[in-house]
């Protein structure tokens, strides 16, 4: 199954997120690779995903998780060599799956050859790719990302005696895009992967390209110039590839991103991921229904990504404080899962290993207008360690089977590059692939059949949405429709059976088909259509006039 | 003559046993009439409180407030009065019958025109009963109203009330005894016409002032600008 | 049978759709649609910014105008989807319910379909609200909820800072009454707000009082006095802010208050005389926030006229006063009615016997209830011009020790009651 030729591939993709590292080692040496990765695409067609994004595969002194790049344009030893990711590619191009890297535009290591260049003497011609200062003084009030490790965006270089700007850690460097020489260097980066036959990039960091005195330094005019830039020459020479934006913002903030369809073909929508597990929490459809009446229309050929869990803590940049309080009490109780403005959980143990919460929750976002990504291990319901430093609780390596180090390794136990979760709930004896694989009605399993479902009609990722909005306000109801393509979802957000009374007027005459059993209802008539759903029960029904 | 006088002896003895004989089976059926009659009266009795205790009639009677005036009057409860009354119509109508079993002449007849004037008798009282409740009641309703709302003369208003209340439930009684009817329309509209034009003497002489202020209000000068009390709540 | 059956299908549907509350704020009102919908407002901003995490609805209570409500509210169901801001507010759809009824319903009624939602919704606490106090301060129903929510009060009454000369038959009447008999010191009793615990609400819902006149008219007092008898039940008073004062003419005068406030008060020690006659003295309820206040701006009254009505009430109702007071009694008022308005007093003494006669000549049923309470105004004009003579120029420090001093005239000679309401009727010729 070769790649199918549809430039608007990215709208109807299912996204599978991962990290080389975490997924399978085939050298025994306790990290991940690219040659273990390709042995295991047949679990990611499987599993029925039609893309992946990789997170940073680059040489890296790994004290950002590999955001911190020392060297754009090869892979990180301990994952193999480019041979071997060009030939991870041409595998998952083989079984119909396309593959997003990421790019860090923003800054670099301080290990990167450009940086220490540049700090070697203010005249070297490299000085100016990184943006530095006499004082720390400049660019006041811009907000710090990192609060719990950063003091400030400003960073003294004992070696040059200035300061550099970082809007991350002090070890990250921002690059200066007020300089051409760095846009340029950047764009051969992206046409040297390009080439290479990857399918799209996942910018990271977007917003802070670009520094202006007196505002936020996010988000501005000079920042979308240079986004339109890079699409105007990608559309040009690379057709049918994708720019994927990582922005945390507000929709409306991010919505600029789009531009008229000529900056970024995709984006996060990051203010609705809290908001989901807000919803079930306080079962009330407030929250999910007031994100998305704020989220604006986007251009005909972009496409929001939509997502429950990633390698990031679950962010609470974008919710109010009130709603941020809420989520700590609620999801993160103990102190240690908080960092930053964040908890850093996974899907299942958030959802305290309650299936019919899980699967609530994994039926919202594939059935919720955008490109779901699933974070690597939420399929099989992973745990995680919140002891383990940073974000890394949620980095641990993949659950295959059983048996030594859950089938990631054959390398000692000691020499993983994280340990494995071992508790008597997650732990991988009893959470694992293989055994999911032999249930047909195991979590795995049922994924498979979720995102089946998902993948045979078109009006999930491109249909319009439209609210039903029942007196209930436990229950949230939404009518999904592409052309003759009309899917009816109903979710039940409490822990309780609950009875809701659809105004389906418009749609009298139709057949409802629950679409897992394929199972027909009643017909649509003139009065409220009553449904009961048991606790977080949800039904999809695709609506037919036969 | 001794015969005769034997024979009229006998025949007056022969009558009497006759009589007694005849009267006793009569006397015995009658009590036993009285009897089943106090007891289907008790019975009757008893379902029909039942029943109105299970259509909360009380309840009813509470909201429409005819208990009030039942207990104004120490009557007790409506459930209770409506079956007691009945009880006692059950019975009195058995002991009746029972009685024209005995075929007194006269005796039968006196009972059926008794028969026929008693409702009339006791709806009359009833009128009046009711006309007496309503004109104590009315008038001092009255009397309290216009003190409260500080009128100069709150006591001739309660009393024509009361008055008019009176005639007008004597006049009603008469009339449903049907005795001399139309001497007492005639009495009753020459007492009626006379005490209205009284009232509007008194209205007109005495009550000034009430008239005043009554016409104030509706034309919009309101008394309350005037005469400012403090809210009490 | 008509029990069953005051909450509608409609009402029931919506309640069904609500599900649990934590919160309950219901509006009583006779008034229009638009001050309904203005309140509700109010009210759901001060909910959305002081409960960000509880389920809460507001139950509008009303008949006539309701279709223009419920017309509105199809509309906009819920607030969901309006104005997002990033402020504070709540987490939750905050539900509106509107309970309809053909013609205005009598407050007992709207009362009672608000206990019967709270039960349904198994609200823990619930507010009673009416539109024309909706607007005094933004966290006062916050205030009013909070002590039964969180501190498990059960009858939460509202305090207020008034002017010296307003409130005056609380203040005479029926606190230092109420507080006396009942033995506990709750100042409002007969205001437009309340708040309770389910425990309360489940309590009050299931007694048979609901045909009865008093309860139709007038039921808050009765709450509040349940909640001093009941069994167990926690009061406090909270402080509110100003009493708003409803415009001239459009409150009740002083007639329909005293028939309604008294005799309700008169039918409660009716319905509890086995609690109030066996206690004695008065215990302080905890009180949340400062206590009461009294302002003292000066006020434009017609006083001569009060005092004409008192005399001429005591002379025009000799009789029907006759058979409710006590000879003594009868005779005390009538020597002082004949003084002239520069030395007239009305001594507490007096005062706290009339009214302890005329609530014995109520239990008694001398005359028709409704009657005696009526015949109680021209006394009650005359204590309160003594009372606004006495306290022309007092300071709200006097005026306290005065109330104060009063209550406990009410408290002493309440074995005085005792023995007249326990005696049977007293035969006068």
């Amino acid at each position: 199954m070769a790649l199918q030729e549809d430039s608007l591939w990215y709208k109807d993709a299912v996204i599978y997120q991962l990290h080389v590292r975490t997924f399978c080692d085939s050298n025994a040496d306790g990290i991940g690779d690219f040659v273990g990765l390709t042995q295991r695409l047949d679990y990611l067609q499987e599993l029925g995903t039609t893309a992946i994004w990789l997170l940073p595969f680059y040489p890296s002194p790994l004290r950002d998780d590999g955001y911190d790049i020392a060297d754009y344009t090869t892979v990180h030893p301990s994952y193999g060599t480019l041979e071997d990711f060009k030939t991870f590619l041409s595998a998952a191009h083989n079984r119909g799956i396309r593959v997003i890297i990421e790019m860090v535009m923003n800054h670099t290591s301080d290990q990167h050859p450009w940086f220490q260049e540049a700090r070697s003497s203010r005249d070297n011609p490299k000085r100016d790719w990184y943006v530095w200062s006499e004082t720390d003084t400049k660019y006041q009030g811009v907000r710090i990302i990192f609060l719990d490790t950063e003091m400030s965006n400003w960073t003294w270089d004992p070696v040059s005696k200035s300061y550099y700007w970082h809007r991350f850690f002090s070890h990250q460097p921002d690059l200066n895009f007020d300089n051409p020489a760095v846009f340029e260097a950047t764009w051969e980066v992206m046409k040297f992967w390009l080439d290479m036959g990857i399918d799209g990039f996942r910018l990271d960091a977007v917003p802070y390209l670009v520094e202006r005195e007196g505002t936020s330094c996010e988000n501005l005019p000079e920042t979308h110039a240079v986004i339109k830039e890079i699409r105007k020459r990608l559309d040009a020479t690379y057709p049918g590839k994708m720019l994927l934006a990582e922005a945390n913002q507000w929709p409306a903030d991010v919505r600029a991103y789009f531009g008229e369809g000529d900056e970024f073909h995709a984006a996060f929508h990051f203010p609705l991921m809290p908001r989901m597990f807000m919803a079930v929490k306080l079962e009330d459809r407030k929250p999910i229904i007031e994100i998305l009446d704020q989220t604006p229309a986007i251009p005909e050929n972009c496409q929001w990504c939509i997502f429950l869990r990633n390698h990031d803590e679950l962010t609470l940049e974008m919710v109010t404080n009130v709603e941020r309080d809420y989520m700590y009490d609620e999801y993160a109780t103990d102190k240690t899962m908080r960092i930053n403005l964040g908890i850093r959980r996974r899907l299942a143990p958030m959802m305290e290993n309650d299936r019919r919460r899980i699967e609530l929750l994994n039926g919202l976002l594939m059935s919720m207008p955008g490109t779901p990504i699933i974070y690597y291990g939420d399929e099989i319901g992973m745990g995680d360690n919140i002891y383990l430093g940073d974000r890394n609780g949620v980095r641990t390596p993949m659950q295959w089977n059983g048996g030594t180090n859950a089938g990631f390794s054959f390398a000692d136990p000691e020499q993983l590059y994280s340990p494995l979760i071992s508790n008597s709930v997650y732990g991988y004896q009893v959470v694992n692939v293989d055994s999911q694989k032999r249930s047909n009605h195991s979590l795995l399993s049922w994924m498979k059949a979720l995102i089946r479902t998902r993948n045979s009609y078109r009006v999930f990722s491109r249909g319009t949405m439209e609210f039903l909005r029942p007196s209930n306000h436990r229950v949230l109801a939404y009518v999904r429709e592409l052309g003759n393509e009309k899917i009816l979802v109903v979710n039940n957000l409490s822990c309780s059976a609950q009875a809701v009374e659809l105004d389906l007027q418009r749609y009298k005459g139709y057949i409802p088909i629950e679409m897992f059993g394929r199972n027909l209802f009643p017909k649509f008539g003139e009065l409220p259509y009553l449904l009961t759903l048991g606790p977080y029960q949800f039904y999809w029904f695709r609506l037919r006039r036969i | 003559m001794k015969d005769t006088i034997v024979q009229g002896l006998e025949q007056a003895y022969y009558n009497l046993v006759h009589m007694i004989a005849e009267f006793l089976p009569r006397f015995v059926v009658m009590l036993v009439i009285i009897l089943v009659g106090l007891l289907v009266a008790y019975v009757i009795r008893y379902i029909l409180r039942a029943l109105l205790r299970l259509t909360r009639l009380d309840r009813v009677s509470e909201d429409a407030g005819a208990s009030r005036v039942l207990r104004m009057a120490a009557l007790p409860s409506m459930t209770e009065l409506l079956s007691r009354s009945i009880f006692w119509i059950t019975w009195i109508g058995f002991i009746l019958v029972g009685v024209s079993i005995l075929g007194v002449a006269g005796l039968q007849e006196q009972i059926s025109r008794l028969f026929r004037f008693l409702p009339e008798i006791f709806i009359a009282m009833l009128i009046l009963f009711l006309g007496l409740i309503l004109a104590n009641f009315l008038s001092r309703a009255a009397l309290l109203a216009s003190v409260n709302a500080g009128q100069r003369s709150p006591k001739l208003l309660s009393w024509s009330i009361r008055f008019v209340i009176w005639m007008l439930a004597i006049s009603m009684a008469l009339e449903e005894l049907g005795l001399a009817r139309q001497t007492v329309i005639a009495a009753f509209s020459i007492v009626f016409g006379a005490s209205m034009l009284g009232l509007a003497i008194a209205f007109g002489l005495g009550g000034q002032d009430l008239a005043r202020r009554a016409l104030e209000r509706h034309l919009g000068d309101s008394e309350k600008e005037k005469y400012k009390e403090p809210q009490p709540l | 049978m008509a029990d069953e059956t005051y909450l509608s299908d409609d009402l029931l549907r919506q309640l069904m759709s609500v599900g649990e509350v934590d919160l309950l704020v219901g509006i009583l009102s006779h008034s229009s649609a638009n001050t309904m919908r203005a309140a509700a407002r109010s009210i759901e901003n001060s909910l959305q910014q002081n409960f960000v995490r509880q389920r809460v609805a507001i139950i509008s209570v009303d008949g006539g105008a309701v279709e223009d409500a419920a017309s509105e509210d199809s509309v906009d169901p819920q607030t969901e989807g309006i104005a997002f801001s990033k402020g504070i507010t709540s987490l939750r759809t905050i539900h509106r319910i509107t309970a309809g009824f053909n013609s205005a319903p009598s407050a007992g009624l709207a009362l009672r379909t608000i206990l019967a939602s709270s039960d349904l919704l198994r609200a823990k606490a619930c507010a009673v609200v009416s539109p024309a106090t909706s607007s005094t301060s933004p966290d006062w129903i916050a205030n009013l909820l909070r002590p039964a929510f969180r501190d498990s009060f059960d009858f939460v009454a509202p305090m207020y800072s008034r002017h010296k000369f307003q409130g005056l038959l609380a203040r005479n009447l029926l606190y230092p009454m109420t507080r006396a008999l009942f033995g506990r010191r709750i100042r409002e009793l007969y205001s437009d707000e309340w708040g309770f615990s389910n425990r309360l609400g489940a309590y009050c819902l299931t007694q048979d009082v609901w045909h009865e006149e008093p309860i139709r008219t007038r039921p808050e007092a009765w709450m509040g006095i349940s909640a001093m008898t009941g069994p167990d039940f926690r009061c406090c008073q909270v402080f509110l802010g100003e009493k708003p004062q409803p415009p001239a003419g459009s409150g009740p005068d002083i007639v329909e208050a005293l028939r309604q406030t008294v005799g309700s008060l008169f039918w409660c020690l009716e319905t509890h005389q086995s609690v109030w006659l066996g206690r004695n003295g008065s215990e302080p309820v905890a009180t949340i926030g400062p206590d009461h206040a009294v302002s003292a701006e000066p006020m434009d009254l017609d006083r001569a006229r009060m005092f004409e009505m008192f005399q001429s009430g005591v002379k025009q109702l000799e009789p029907i006063l006759h058979t409710i007071l006590s000879s003594e009694t009868h005779t005390n008022i009538q020597t002082v009615a004949t003084l002239d308005q520069q030395t007239f007093r009305f001594g507490t003494d007096l005062w706290v016997k009339i009214l302890y006669d005329f609530a014995s000549a109520y239990h008694h049923s001398v005359i028709n209830r409704d009657h005696l309470v009526q015949a109680l105004v021209p006394l009650y004009r005359g204590k309160i011009y003594s009372f606004l003579m006495e306290h022309s120029d007092s300071s709200p420090g006097d005026m306290e020790a005065e109330g104060e001093n009063l209550c406990l005239e009410f408290e002493r000679q309440k074995p005085y009651l005792i023995e007249k309401w326990k005696a049977g009727v007293e035969v006068k010729s």
